[in-house]
């Protein structure tokens, strides 16, 4: 073991020397390759776009979009497609006015760039009929006849033909006060290979669409993915705002914390640097920023914050014993290069950890994240040191710091008491009770999403109320599951096939939570009936395959494949919740145990909520995969620098009790494991394993110059402890401002990383001791060679 | 496609002979496979609504039976072995039922509708119409020998000829062919009638049934829709292209109408001593005698389908949820049903009516004006 971390560690130990000479020594020419870099990825950084896709934000691997990506072809419109509900608001839609604003609307959509146009759906598009039995015969033709001009008798017309084509509660509103036009979308556009622009799709709909149509008549209602993703990008423009105002208070705080305007400016600065690396080499690696990963700049500038001010803390206290700048800037760096390069990589590996969740937001957001900590070490670990060293801290902060040695602040006195025995267990005892609280109080968590519409914005936005209308005024919901029924090619349309499918629809009837649903077998049936003069009694999928042929000799677009291997049954939801979509996908998986055969398979699934249902398994099992990858990588590390066990839980404890506590703090304020803030809980023991560290190696150094846990704590608590919990709060002023996001979950992730913060900085300044008192922990055996900022620079030319 | 059915059936043949497998009843079969059941029964597509003693039973698709006992507000379904389409229910007292439904099902219940036993199926139905139509042809082809210069008899014989042939091609074709309505006229005898000209009759409770189709003179095999009985005890049964036969002899000997309308007929009922006939396109005709009929204009062109007939009260139920009532007989106005999703059939309780169709079970006050 010994040898093994030295063998590890070697290399590190090697490369600060190197390092530092480089440094301390080159200063001119490392300042100019910096900015030049940084000039470089600034305009690079200008250049970065909002970005997000339908398929980055599903499991790809998962079965149901597995299944899903198979068939995706025959699945048009099942995938990604927005709903634009046109509504009157007096009378009904049966007036000239109104249905002229439906077509052009309907024309103006059919134009717009990413839209599938073969399967744009309105009552004014050819692709939807109606049929009926007269006395001459089997009769249909378009909702808007061929004669249409606007005057009454063709209205009434139309009012028959939408009676009569089954679309009431579909595109037309049940109360005929509204209609929609079903706009299908190409993710990737089969021709030319382009990806949907999400922003710009959402722009046109609100400059082309609402804007242009509303009236005192006329409202608009626009919902869909690509509107979700489009208002996201647009909210999360917003978060932009709040990066200002972090960066104000930040800067306030650092200079009363410091009393320096270098020792501010620098360190704000050489963050602002760490952020613009950041953003510029996503670019150059070609990733956009989508609204998950939009938060990392965020971190990384809080980060690079909390490890600026450990330097200029050290520094301080160097130039408070004497030495000059340059000096200062040297013993600081050497102080802190391996606890900071150590933080600074436990931080990266545990956001990396993400990686394993097979969701690509995700992933990028882990990328996003593990860059822009890799890109800290650079700037805030290297150049910071060596700016201070020529600007220097002033001689305000070097007296201050000067007298912080000499009184003991009588506040950190009184926090030794938690390294006594007493207090100690005091602490554990407390955090235990914290700890079986927050077990049980986290049995409640869920998985997914538990408000309706679209969770990720707020209830009351735009967009859930726009989703509130359709709901309330179609039969057909947002909530879309697909499950899709392949059978052999040709057999789809068998009647062993309907038949199957149609006890498969009754019996999905008796699910809670299932609306309605839609299948090939709702088309043969209502035909059937049609050929029969409408008559309700025949309105079943018929025994005679020459009937059923008949009756499918018309078929919309996207309830059968063409060779007829794939029939979709379109699910209709009242909800998202993770308890109806798992009630579902459990009903569907013991129907299709009972009858999948050689020739009928049901499969899962399509839709946004299939894709939802996927989401969620993934998620259920990536949040403990993902616990144990980060907690492993973490722990290693740990283990690494002080090689003890003792230290380990020492430093791991408070932060596993954190985890707990915020499981607990979601389940109980409704926010669901999902997307967004699955990667909150490795964000922040990513985080707050730094704060561990960096007291541990301090009070360490203490211990080995052999003074007692309480000396070694207190001087710990003056001065590392004193810049962790300066740290714990930049970095939650940093999110906390994320509440007032419009985006939902990027204000569940502010609220959720702020208490892990907090909460982590509390547990590494009092549990920590506490435990190291009760585990009878002595110096570190690893730190034979003990970071000290006491140690003399001998190399100095 | 209404023209085009004798081609159709010769397609049928065609497939049949070429030995298509696809009418064998798998083990899984709608016909034997037990209705499954569901919450939302009561919501569930529903064909005919029938009172028993004091409680309500209705059926529908996929085999849904679903049973009230407090006026049609709340709703019980209740088990059965099959979960074809059920069309049409008849109680003759509390206990006694029959319902009848698609692929010629056709189900007793002596236990007011707890459980059900299958009497027939579409495939003894087959059997039962070929061997009564192997008999006909072999009577006629008797009396042709005798009165060989017989014209009309020559072509009855075709006809007979010719529906012994497909009968013979259904039995290959399976059971396709869907019983709509029954009815009895006693706790012993009754009827029950389907598509394709099919007419069945029992004088046991059901227990054994008889091939009556060959007693209408229904040539092209047309639908049979409805059957009724007016208050002198006469038979009507309708269906499509207008059929309308009457029977003055409790339905041994069936005599052809004169039809008012040559669409589909849907529902016959009699109300103050006055016939009423209804079908496609919101025809109504009103007769006194089943002989001469008027027409009589709603104002509605909605097929109306089904008919509620009170004391002093004719209410008519049909397509597009439409409802219009009646109490003189002749000027009728509209119900506001609440929605417009198709009627099929309803039931008068004192005050309201029950009505069944598209989304299951309504209910409807009456208003008293």
């Amino acid at each position: 073991m010994n040898k093994l971390s030295q063998l590890l560690l070697a290399p590190i130990k090697a490369s600060e020397e190197f390092a530092e000479r480089f440094l301390f020594h080159r200063r001119i020419l490392v300042l100019v390759v910096f900015s030049f870099i940084t000039l470089f990825l600034a305009w690079q950084a200008t250049q970065i776009r909002p970005d997000a896709s339908f398929v980055k934000m599903i499991p790809t691997s998962h079965p149901y979009v597995e299944n899903y990506l198979k068939n995706r072809d025959d699945l048009a419109g099942l995938g990604n497609s927005i709903r634009v509900a046109v509504a009157v608001n007096e009378g009904d839609i049966f007036t000239a006015e109104f249905q002229q604003t439906l077509q052009q609307i309907t024309d103006e959509l059919f134009f717009i760039p990413g839209v599938d146009r073969s399967a744009l759906k309105s009552i004014w598009t050819p692709n939807v009929r109606w049929t009926e039995v007269t006395e001459e015969g089997f009769v249909g033709g378009p909702v808007i006849p061929a004669e249409y001009d606007g005057s009454s008798e063709t209205l009434e017309q139309v009012r028959v033909n939408v009676l009569r084509s089954g679309q009431v509660g579909r595109l037309v509103a049940n109360d005929f006060r509204s209609a929609i036009v079903q706009v299908p979308l190409f993710d990737k556009h089969p021709d030319t290979g382009e990806k949907l622009n999400y922003q710009e799709l959402s722009q046109q709909l609100e400059s082309l669409i609402r804007d242009k149509y509303t009236s005192d008549s006329i409202s608009i209602h626009i919902t869909g993915f690509a509107k979700v993703v489009g208002d996201l990008i647009e909210g999360a423009a917003q978060v932009a705002v709040f990066f200002g105002i972090a960066m104000v208070i930040t800067l306030v705080l650092l200079y009363l914390y410091s009393r320096s305007i270098t020792g501010t400016l620098v360190p704000l600065g050489c963050s602002v640097i760490a952020v613009i690396w950041q953003l510029g080499l996503l670019k150059l690696l070609g990733y956009g920023l989508d609204p998950y990963s939009m938060l990392v700049p965020f971190l990384v500038f809080a980060i690079a914050v909390s490890h600026g001010v450990q330097i200029v803390n050290t520094i301080a206290q160097e130039s408070a014993r004497g030495a000059d700048s340059w000096l200062a800037a040297r013993r600081a760096f050497r102080a802190l290069y391996i606890p900071g390069l150590t933080a600074l990589l436990s931080d990266g590996l545990g956001f990396i950890t993400l990686i394993v969740i097979e969701i690509q937001v995700i992933q990028d957001l882990a990328i996003a994240a593990s860059l822009g900590v890799a890109v800290i070490i650079l700037t805030n670990l290297f150049l910071l040191p060596v700016i201070m060293s020529l600007v220097g801290i002033g001689d305000h902060a070097t007296q201050r710091a000067r007298r912080a040695e000499q009184n003991h602040n009588s506040f950190w006195r009184k926090l030794t008491w938690f390294s006594q025995p007493k207090g100690a267990l005091f602490a554990v005892a407390v955090a235990l009770l914290l700890l079986m609280g927050g077990l049980y109080q986290g049995q409640n968590l869920q998985i997914g999403d538990l408000d309706t519409g679209a969770p990720e914005l707020r209830q009351d936005s735009r967009y859930n109320t726009d989703n509130r209308f359709i709901t309330e005024n179609y039969s057909t919901s947002s909530d879309i599951f697909v499950v899709m029924v392949t059978t052999e090619a040709e057999q789809c349309s068998s009647f062993a096939s309907l038949a199957l499918v149609d006890r498969f629809q009754y019996y999905l009837t008796n699910i809670e939570g299932v609306q309605s649903s839609v299948s090939l077998v709702d088309v043969s049936k209502r035909v059937t009936a049609g050929l029969n003069e409408g008559s309700l009694k025949w309105r079943t999928v018929s025994r005679n395959q020459l009937v059923i042929n008949a009756s499918l000799s018309y078929v919309p677009a996207g309830l059968m494949n063409p060779s007829c291997s794939l029939l979709p049954v379109i699910i209709f939801l009242d909800d998202h919740k993770a308890a109806t979509l798992e009630r579902l996908t459990a009903a569907v998986e013991q129907f299709a145990a009972a009858n999948d055969s050689e020739e009928i398979n049901f499969e899962m699934a399509a839709g946004n909520s299939g894709f939802e249902a996927a989401t969620n398994e993934v998620i259920g099992t990536a949040q403990y995969q993902m616990l144990a990858w980060v907690y492993g990588v973490v722990g290693l590390l740990c283990l690494l620098t002080f090689r003890s066990l003792k230290t380990l839980v020492c430093i791991i404890a408070p932060l596993a009790l954190t985890s707990i506590l915020c499981q607990a703090l979601m389940a109980s304020m409704g926010i669901g494991v999902k997307v967004a803030t699955l990667p909150v809980i490795a964000l922040g023991v990513g985080i707050g394993v730094d704060y561990g560290i960096y007291i541990y190696s301090k009070m360490n150094t203490y211990l080995v110059q052999g003074l007692p846990l309480k000396e070694a704590y207190l001087n710990t608590l003056e001065t590392t402890g004193k810049s962790v919990a300066f740290t714990g709060l930049t970095l939650a002023i940093g999110v906390v401002l994320w509440v007032l996001s419009p985006i939902k979950f990027q204000a569940d992730m502010g609220i959720l990383l702020t208490f892990m913060f907090l909460w982590n900085m509390l547990g590494a300044l009092i549990l920590l001791p506490a435990l190291a008192c009760l585990l009878n922990c002595g110096p570190a055996s690893g730190s034979k060679q003990p970071i000290s900022s006491d140690l003399e620079v001998n190399d100095v030319v | 496609m209404l023209q085009n059915r004798p081609v159709i059936r010769c397609l049928l043949l065609a497939v049949a002979l070429f030995g298509a497998s696809f009418s064998m009843v798998s083990v899984a079969d709608r016909l034997s496979v037990p209705a499954l059941t569901t919450f939302r029964a009561d919501q569930t597509l529903l064909l005919d609504v029938a009172i028993a003693g004091d409680q309500l039973i209705a059926v529908g698709d996929q085999g849904t039976v679903i049973r009230s006992g407090d006026e049609g507000l709340t709703w019980q379904q209740l088990k059965t072995p099959f979960s074809v389409m059920l069309t049409s229910i008849f109680f003759t007292d509390e206990q006694h039922g029959w319902l009848v439904g698609h692929d010629g099902l056709l189900a007793k219940t002596e236990d007011s509708g707890v459980s059900w036993r299958k009497l027939l199926d579409g495939d003894q139905i087959n059997h039962l119409r070929l061997s009564r139509l192997q008999a006909w042809v072999s009577e006629l082809e008797a009396q042709v020998h005798a009165e060989p210069d017989n014209e009309k008899l020559a072509e009855q014989f075709d006809t007979a000829q010719w529906q012994a042939d497909d009968a013979a091609a259904a039995l290959e074709e399976g059971p396709s062919v869907p019983l709509l309505d029954i009815w009895f006229a006693d706790d012993q005898r009754g009827f029950a009638l389907g598509g394709y000209g099919l007419l069945l009759k029992t004088d046991d409770a059901g227990e054994s049934w008889q091939y009556w189709g060959d007693r209408l003179d229904n040539p092209d095999s047309f639908h049979l829709n409805a059957m009724t009985a007016d208050h002198r005890g006469y038979l009507y049964i309708i269906g499509e292209a207008g059929l309308l036969f009457r029977s003055v002899d409790q339905g041994e000997h069936w005599e052809r109408l004169d039809s008012p309308y040559d669409g589909s007929l849907f529902a016959i009922t009699e109300y103050q001593d006055n016939l009423y006939l209804m079908g496609l396109r919101g025809h109504l005709y009103r007769s006194v005698d089943g002989l001469e009929w008027q027409a009589i204009d709603t104002g509605f062109s909605a097929s109306l389908v089904g008919a509620v007939a009170s004391k002093d009260r004719l209410v008519l139920l049909g397509h597009g949820g439409l409802v219009v009532q009646s109490r003189d007989g002749k000027r009728f106005s509209r119900v506001d049903s609440g929605s417009r999703r198709s009627i099929s059939a309803g039931a008068g309780l004192p005050g309201k009516y029950v009505l069944v169709g598209e989304g299951g079970v309504r209910t409807l006050e009456a208003d008293n004006e």
